[in-house]
């Protein structure tokens, strides 16, 4: 229960009260124990290989007349060219985008008529492309997978689209604190080993048309690729069509150079200054294991107790026991080549020393004492209990059995996946942890308030301060940015529409952003809608005649759930509450931090705009408050140049303003005529576009 | 909610299908039906396709049970069923369903109350227990209700007053049917702000020992079972329970063809115009329901549907259009919709949607169209059998609103064997002005509503 429902306990006297006798019958008064379970049964698959390389992997499954085919070709982002990390990517975005004989839209409604989908995906090792659909069109399937892996056009406008949107996500990612310190840890863990290789704007710039063609002919090819097919299809009928289709299809295997990662140091921390954040994210861990370790089973055992679920160790200690954080887990990751092991959780400043200390003790504790039998049996019910509904359908059946054979896990590793987990001992949980978990030569990364965070982490290891783009600061250089003096005479009260479109899509939403000024102060609103992501958000700002903040609340409703915040700012500290949903319900976290003045939220950026130095080649740093988060951090700002820009309300002569930093990133045109109006937006992390109406 | 769902995929565009092959034939769904001494309706389903194994029970009663003033409780009940019973503490149903690798969920409509669990084939027994043990022996506590009361507020609040056009797709879709004639369809399932704060724990407690009885459940197991074991369990768990008296029936009388209706709302949350079109429609079983279904894919699916075509595309007189259905045991609703473009009134967004529903009213749809959308129902009836909760959820849904389990075999036959010239015949017969109520929603603030008559 939340803390809202247990302060109300107090205040109701009434207890439950049982609604109907018990009956005569003896009903079990605990919970039944699991039943035996049956023989473990995965269905059988068949395989062969077709004279160009291609291995094929057919499950036969008649139950329903579906079929799903995955491709998995063993490239990926370990062979982006080192200045075009983002290559693979953009790649598989654009293989699906046309062909010689088929453009985009024709692709997509000839899939969806025969009730499936195509899609394409790179991964760090692996392409793959699949597709699901009605076993009577599963020709429809093949002819078009081998269309547009042999007849790719990859148009330039799809190319530009593309590209677009992944500089978007991009810079969403380099906003968001838990991005933020994977980014750093994945550096740390694997350096110059193409694991800790990372997009960059310039990175995905430099990517042209003839990079895409070049490097899907020279990586793509049936040697070392895998065609796995599961459903309603026999395996002459699915041999005939991968020969049909595929057979023709020629190259020679792609090859994937790894090195080495770097040596491991004695344990240090890295501390990315997020100045005013309240809370720091720690991501905390150390290199693991290759995919195929005798210990794999073991360890996947191990990660659960320490840290799987709401029965794990890390969760009952930091949040039952000691009440630091809402969320903490360990996540074991498996790649190709070696993976990686990490604790990630969000904790209050105060804290954050303590939290780190604790889950290194708990590491060291899991290395030198096997666990319970009562922690061993319930980590082993729960990945032995939730391993079917992984492999219910075909789709889900043939994604399993691609990863197994890419990554050469063995025949029988879905078959007997049961029997080996329920295998493992309480000692063979100690010695693999041993393996997994180094706490003498973690990497961990804490991303928040360096100046409130410092003085604490340095008592535990050696400490060295980053700012987001990864100089180094020393101690003293952790103050907070200078505040701007907003021309507050340059705002005028308005209320502006606006239409948000997407490309392909046309008009996809509406926002209005209205502005009004009262004796008080200054009160800002905005209302976006995009009715079919099921998106509203409303945003409300007061601020005083100086434009500080006095009071803001968002709230968005999106198909997880409704989010609330509402924060008030009064004698240097911000206060509230933010209400996230949940699975049952909603859980509501109080905030209470100090707050640097000036600081504004970027949701209310927008009707200020025109009230700041609006001169070509101005560039100053704002503070933001992130209603995300609730962290404050700094934006920075620049008027790019003038231009003029065309939307439904006419064409204006306009400053391009971008902001970039911490909080997210945005490109405004404001008018340079007065009164200055913001007439088009362009926000970072998603492709839409904001148009004035009127 | 269905209209986002209807949304969504309005953006996946459907091909032309010009030769159809005949679908492999499936093998029909083979169900088994027992009813135990208390009334509990049992349908067992055994499929060793995969290890697992879904358990849902639906209770008869949905917000048409509620009585005026206590709108909403169907939907805070089903709340309250996670909240706690004799051997469960609150909130613990989900962590035991969870910890033992599964998934649970509920859902509330008009008509019936849904729980399922989702679990590995071993852990029936589990998912059996705590059905049994809430329907047994649930504990309403006065801090729970309160909890959850503004749990409920709050989705109400979020997802229709401070939605755009939220109020119009639930409130607006219950216009056709008076209050006082059928209080049960003339309200929506979410409730009102007012009904919900009147609630009482008192409220509660009754409503359980009313409608939460196992003569007015239906329990259904799909998956990797064996039936004779599973008929112990249920006997074991459920037995006990005692049977109650039937609860009261639902009445519902409306007038077809009763004039064309109209209203207006201001929505200060909405920016452009929309226009709801609503049709008085038959009961869901009714025969000529795989007429209408095939319509609203029709007309509203994808970007190549009807008003799709016309409206957004062709004319630009509208952001975007559907088309969706209210699918109740007794009379449903059918609607079409609209937003405008911006500078398109209201009224002549109205009548270019009359325009296009007489359009399918005065000629046969082409068969083109007709059979794309058959297409679509068919690969969503795949979709709807692929899982054992998926299968759950259909073998309830034929039991309740078609009378039949046996139904889940037969239904596709009606949707693949009708004609343009049915589409046609059923459109006449109830998409007509003076069986509609058209709903004009018109940004600004300041509520005004007006209504007006006219046969």
């Amino acid at each position: 229960m939340n803390s809202c429902v247990a302060s109300c306990v107090a205040c109701l006297a009434l207890a439950a009260v049982g609604l109907r006798p018990a009956a005569a019958q003896q009903f079990p008064t605990t919970p039944p124990a699991p039943a035996p379970m049956a023989p473990e049964h995965f269905p059988r698959f068949h395989e062969a290989t077709l004279p160009n390389g291609l291995h094929l992997v057919l499950v036969e499954n008649h139950t329903l007349p579906i079929v799903s085919i995955v491709l998995t070709m063993p490239t990926g982002e370990v062979n982006d060219p080192p200045t075009e990390a983002g290559l693979a990517r953009l790649t598989a975005a654009l293989i699906t985008k046309g062909t010689t004989t088929r453009p985009a839209d024709s692709l997509a409604a000839e899939i969806a008529g025969a009730g499936g989908s195509l899609s394409a995906a790179a991964g760090e090792d692996f392409f793959s492309i699949g597709s699901t659909v009605l076993s009577e069109h599963v020709d429809v399937a093949f002819t078009l997978m081998s269309d547009v892996l042999l007849h790719a056009t990859f148009p330039v406008p799809e190319l530009d689209l593309a590209r677009k949107r992944e500089r978007s996500a991009l810079a969403l990612r380099r906003s968001e604190p838990t991005s933020i310190a994977g980014r750093f840890f994945a550096h740390a863990l694997y350096g110059h080993h193409p694991y800790g290789r990372e997009e960059t704007a310039a990175s995905l710039d430099a990517i042209t048309r003839d990079d895409v063609v070049g490097w899907a002919r020279t990586q793509l090819a049936p040697a070392g690729a895998v065609l796995v097919i599961a459903g309603d299809v026999t395996l002459d009928r699915a041999r005939a069509l991968a020969q049909r289709f595929l057979g023709d299809w020629q190259g020679v295997a792609p090859v994937r150079h790894y090195g080495d990662p770097p040596a491991e140091r004695a344990t240090h921390i890295l501390l990315v200054d997020r100045a005013g954040s309240p809370e720091s994210t720690i991501l905390l861990g150390n290199l693991a294991l290759r995919p195929t370790d005798p210990a794999y089973d073991a360890a996947v055992v191990a990660n659960d107790i320490l840290g799987g679920g709401a029965g794990s160790r890390l969760f009952t200690d930091l949040r039952e026991q000691h009440g630091w954080t809402y969320d903490v887990a360990t996540r074991l990751t498996r790649r190709f080549d070696v993976g990686e092991f990490a604790v990630r959780t969000t904790v209050p400043n105060a804290v954050t020393d303590s939290v780190v200390r604790e889950i290194l003790r708990q590491m060291d504790e899991l290395r030198e004492h096997a666990p319970s039998d009562n922690e061993l049996a319930a980590a082993e019910g729960y990945l032995t209990g939730s391993f079917p509904l992984t492999v219910e359908t075909p789709q889900q059946i043939a994604a399993q059995l691609s990863m197994v054979k890419r990554l050469g896990l063995g025949d029988g590793y879905l078959a007997h996946y049961r029997q080996r987990i329920g295998a493992v001992t309480a000692d063979d949980v100690r010695r693999a942890a041993r393996r997994i978990l180094r706490p003498d030569s973690a990497v961990i990364v804490v991303v928040g308030d360096g100046r409130d965070l410092y003085p604490g982490l340095r008592a535990i290891a050696p400490v060295e301060i980053v700012d987001q783009e990864g100089h180094a600061l020393t101690p003293e250089a952790l103050a907070p940015p200078a505040v701007l003096p907003f021309d507050t005479a340059a705002l005028v009260a308005h209320r502006d529409s606006f239409h948000i479109t997407a490309p392909g899509h046309g008009v996809v939403g509406w926002s209005v952003t209205a502005l009004t000024r009262s004796d008080t102060g200054v009160t800002v609103t905005e209302r976006s809608v995009i009715p079919a992501s099921g998106l509203t958000q409303v945003t409300e700002g007061h601020l005083t005649p100086a434009l500080e903040l006095k009071h803001v609340t968002q709230t968005t409703d999106f198909p997880g759930g409704i989010a609330r915040v509402d924060l008030t700012a009064s004698r240097g500290a911000i206060r509230g509450t933010a209400i996230r949903p949940t699975r049952s319900g909603a859980d509501t976290v109080a905030v209470d931090t100090a707050f640097a003045p000036g600081t504004l939220s970027i949701d209310m950026l927008q009707a200020l705009v025109p009230a700041l130095p609006l001169t070509v080649g101005r560039r100053f740093t704002l503070r933001s408050i992130d209603l995300g988060s609730f962290g404050a951090s700094t934006l920075s700002v620049a008027v790019a140049d003038t231009e003029t820009v065309h939307v439904p309300a006419g064409s204006f002569r306009t400053f391009r303003i971008s902001v970039t930093g911490t909080a997210g990133g945005v490109t405004y045109f404001v008018t340079t005529d007065r009164p200055h109006r913001v007439v088009k937006v362009e926000p970072s992390g998603q492709p839409l576009t904001f148009e004035l109406v009127k | 909610m269905r209209l986002l769902s209807r949304l969504l995929h309005a953006v996946v565009p459907c091909a032309l299908i010009v030769a159809a092959r005949p679908a492999a034939a499936q093998a029909p769904v083979r169900v088994q039906h027992d009813t135990l001494a208390n009334g509990l309706s049992v349908y067992l389903v055994p499929d060793t396709n995969a290890p697992i194994v879904t358990v849902d029970v639906w209770y008869d009663v949905g917000s048409a049970n509620e009585r005026p003033g206590r709108s909403g409780f169907a939907h805070l009940f089903e709340h309250l069923m996670f909240e706690g019973s004799a051997h469960v503490k609150p909130g613990e149903h989900l962590r035991m369903v969870e910890a033992a690798g599964g998934e649970a969920n509920a859902n509330t409509t008009e008509d019936r109350t849904d729980f399922h669990e989702t679990l590995p084939e071993n852990r029936l027994n589990l998912a059996l227990w705590l059905e049994a043990d809430r329907l047994r022996s649930l504990t309403v506590s006065e801090s729970s209700f309160v909890h959850e009361r503004e749990t409920v507020r709050q989705e109400r609040r979020q997802r229709v007053e401070n939605q755009p056009y939220g109020r119009a797709f639930t409130d607006g879709l219950t216009l056709l049917y008076d209050s006082t004639d059928c209080f049960a369809y003339a309200h929506p399932v979410i409730g009102s702000l007012t009904d919900l704060d009147a609630a009482t724990v008192a409220d509660a407690r009754a409503f359980y020992r009313r409608y939460y009885v196992p003569n007015n459940a239906t329990l259904t197991v799909v998956g990797d079972f064996d039936p004779a074991d599973a008929m112990r369990l249920i006997h074991e768990y459920f037995d006990g329970v005692p049977r109650a008296a039937a609860p009261p029936p639902v009445t519902c009388h409306v007038r077809y063809h009763a004039g064309r209706r109209e209203r207006t709302w201001r929505d200060p949350l909405a920016t452009l115009p929309a226009v709801v079109i609503a049709y008085l429609t038959p009961p869901h079983a009714d025969p000529d329901t795989p007429s209408l279904e095939l319509l609203t894919t029709m007309l509203g699916s994808g970007e190549s549907s009807i008003l799709n075509r016309h409206l957004v595309r062709e004319r630009q007189i509208a952001v975007m259009a559907g088309a969706g259905s209210d699918d109740h045991l007794g009379p449903s609703v059918f609607y079409v919709y609209a937003i405008a473009n911006q500078g398109v009134s209201a009224e002549s967004l109205a009548t270019a949607l009359a325009v296009q529903v007489a359009e399918v009213t005065g000629h046969p749809v082409r068969s083109a169209d007709l059979a794309r959308a058959k297409n679509e129902v068919k690969v969503g009836a795949l979709f709807d059998r692929q899982t054992t909760a998926a299968l759950a959820e259909q073998i309830q849904h034929f039991v309740r609103f078609h009378g039949s389990a046996a139904q889940i075999n037969t239904d596709l036959d009606r949707y693949l064997r009708v004609t343009p010239e049915d589409v046609r015949r059923v459109a006449e017969k109830y998409l007509v002005p003076d069986n509609s109520y058209t709903l004009v929603v018109v940004p600004r603030a300041d509520s005004v509503t007006t209504e007006t008559r006219r046969e």
